[in-house]
């Protein structure tokens, strides 16, 4: 107890050195999130009504049509997001990867990642027009090969609207995960790569044997961001089309803005953070469990 | 890295994917200086005259408001840089009961996903009466940056030969000089990389602010971009030079400092 004592005595001045970070985290980011847990169990509209409702808003929400569709569309780009970020950034970092010259190497890596700079809302705002429906570019673009009749209005289409929001940032290089994978590929020990030419392996067996397996960690942290980015970041859906047409591209986070801002309905905005929150923890449990570290292969 | 010529396979691939990924914007840039009849005529091509009346109408209805973006990221970079330093150096420097509860407390906030927090942090704002105001867009924004920066920091700080420490207390240094004027002064890399995350999320803040501001006085450009408008003459021209304005700031940022920025945008992407 007493060398304990002795420890707080020299070392208070630490708790000093603490108490603006914590001042901003508890007040911006602690509070909220227990008045979030808290909010979910009201119902309240911001302003006069504001009655405890126990668990009756996750019931409604386990019936709202809108909400289901919403899962079964986050699901849907979640899942081609993984795919797409697993497969399309990786060959282009492994090409990037295989430029001899440091110099052209650098000028790749430099413009793959210029998408990345540019803020996001401006990348939706330009993908907006480019599948806009009168004078879009994909439009035009279509006339010009003379595939007239391909045209639609692309964001305004149930049939179109989710597989374009899919496409926005095609080729989808232009990113982070772009940057990960060759910062992976640049730790694999060089000896393995002579090993590699000695033994004659021609570049698909090289890829599959060293280059794939030992950016393991990259692809387990991808996975991850991927997951995550997904299920929270809804700008690109209102941007883009509103949720809409009707619910075909609603995600759940945009629900949540919705129902929060254009309906006042706050009790229940919060009993979708909080369902959305519990689906983030346990998919990030799960992938954390169940696929290997690079560090943990031999 | 192999010593083999690259083939000519690799680069062709490389020249198209780059194309295409560059390519939104190459139209982005050359339609912003047309005007609606150019737009019509010469769609794919640059089209001269370039119209820079575009770019002027579009400066003039937007530039106050670049100026609030460029102010709130700023006070977002300074207020995270410093307490996120303050916590790092208690971190290394001290040792105190609850130490180590207290950084995995700060590490985990950072699992909190903002769309929980939004409302409970409008409502929040509403009540301090910060709606509307500068403190508005700075402090939420700082506290969603502050986790990441104290981890960086902290492993950053602890490279520090604690030798070197050590001797300016024992001549008699106090520890808030000790950070100010030596801690400091050496960690000028990794004060680099949490000010370019910071003011790239700064810049990029869309949702916050489209909640917490209405009308002018403190709108960030970003959220101002749709509604530029231009004479019937320009067409659109004018919102695309808008968008083009808007991303030369950070534009010229990355291609001056392009290192640190990779360093930065890929250390905030590696969580502890």
């Amino acid at each position: 107890m007493s060398a304990s004592l002795a420890r707080l005595r020299r070392n208070w001045k630490g708790y000093l050195f603490l108490i603006p970070v914590f001042a901003v985290l508890a007040s911006f980011k602690f509070i909220p999130f227990f008045d979030a847990l808290r909010m979910s169990m009201y119902d309240w509209n911001g302003a006069n009504v504001k009655s405890y409702v126990g668990l009756a808003n996750f019931k409604e929400l386990v019936r709202d049509a809108t909400f289901l569709d919403s899962l079964g569309n986050v699901a849907g780009f979640t899942f081609a997001a993984v795919i797409i970020q697993l497969i399309v950034p990786l060959i282009a970092a492994v090409l990037v990867f295989h430029v001899t010259n440091r110099k052209l190497q650098q000028f790749f890596k430099v413009w793959f990642v210029v998408p990345l700079v540019i803020p996001s809302i401006i990348v939706f705002l330009t993908w907006q027009w480019i599948f806009a429906g009168e004078y879009g570019v994909l439009n035009e673009f279509l006339k010009v090969v003379g595939l007239e009749s391909w045209t639609h209005a692309w964001l305004g289409e149930s049939k179109t609207a989710f597989t374009s929001i899919v496409f926005v940032n095609f080729p989808w290089i232009g990113g982070i995960n772009f940057l990960l994978y060759l910062a992976g590929l640049m730790t694999i020990s060089g000896e393995l790569f002579e090993v590699a030419k000695l033994d004659g392996m021609n570049a698909w067996q090289r890829f599959k044997h060293i280059e794939l397996p030992l950016v393991r960690s990259q692809i387990k942290l991808i996975l991850v961001l991927t997951l995550i980015n997904q299920i929270q970041s809804f700008e690109n859906v209102l941007v883009l089309t509103n949720g809409g047409p009707g619910t075909s591209t609603m995600t759940p986070a945009l629900y949540l803005y919705i129902q929060g801002f254009s309906y006042s309905r706050l009790g229940y905005a919060s009993a979708i953070g909080v369902t959305l929150f519990a689906a983030v923890l346990l998919l990030t449990w799960v992938n954390q469990r169940f696929i290997r570290d690079t560090d943990k292969i031999d | 890295m192999t010593d083999r010529k690259t083939s000519w396979g690799v680069y062709a691939g490389l020249v198209f994917l780059l194309v295409l990924t560059l390519f939104p914007f190459y139209m982005l840039l050359i339609s912003s200086f047309k005007h609606f009849d150019q737009m019509i005529l010469e769609f794919w091509t640059p089209s001269f005259p370039l119209h820079g009346d575009n770019y002027a109408s579009a400066f003039r209805q937007i530039a106050p408001f670049i100026w609030n973006t460029v102010f709130i990221s700023s006070c977002i970079v300074v207020g995270v840089i410093i307490i996120s330093s303050l916590a790092a150096y208690s971190f290394v420097r001290f040792d105190y009961p609850g130490k180590n509860a207290l950084f995995l407390l700060i590490l985990s906030l950072m699992m909190i996903p903002g769309f929980l927090l939004l409302i409970p942090q409008f409502m929040l704002v509403q009540k301090l009466d910060m709606l509307n105001t500068y403190q508005g867009q700075i402090f939420p924004p700082m506290a969603f940056g502050a986790s990441m920066a104290t981890f960086l920091m902290r492993a950053f700080f602890e490279g520090i030969p604690k030798s070197l420490l050590d001797a300016a207390d024992t001549e008699g240094a106090s520890e808030w000089r000790i950070y100010a004027s030596i801690v400091m002064p050496l960690s000028l890399p990794v004060i680099a990389t949490v000010a370019i995350l910071n003011f790239l999320a700064g810049w990029n803040n869309y949702i916050w602010p489209l909640v917490a501001t209405t009308g002018d006085s403190v709108k960030p450009v970003i959220l101002a971009l749709s509604t530029v408008t231009g004479t019937l003459d320009q067409g659109i021209s004018v919102k695309l030079a808008g968008y083009v304005i808007s991303s030369l700031p950070l534009l010229a940022f990355f291609f001056l400092a392009t290192k640190p920025f990779i360093s930065g945008i890929t250390s905030g992407a590696v969580k502890g």
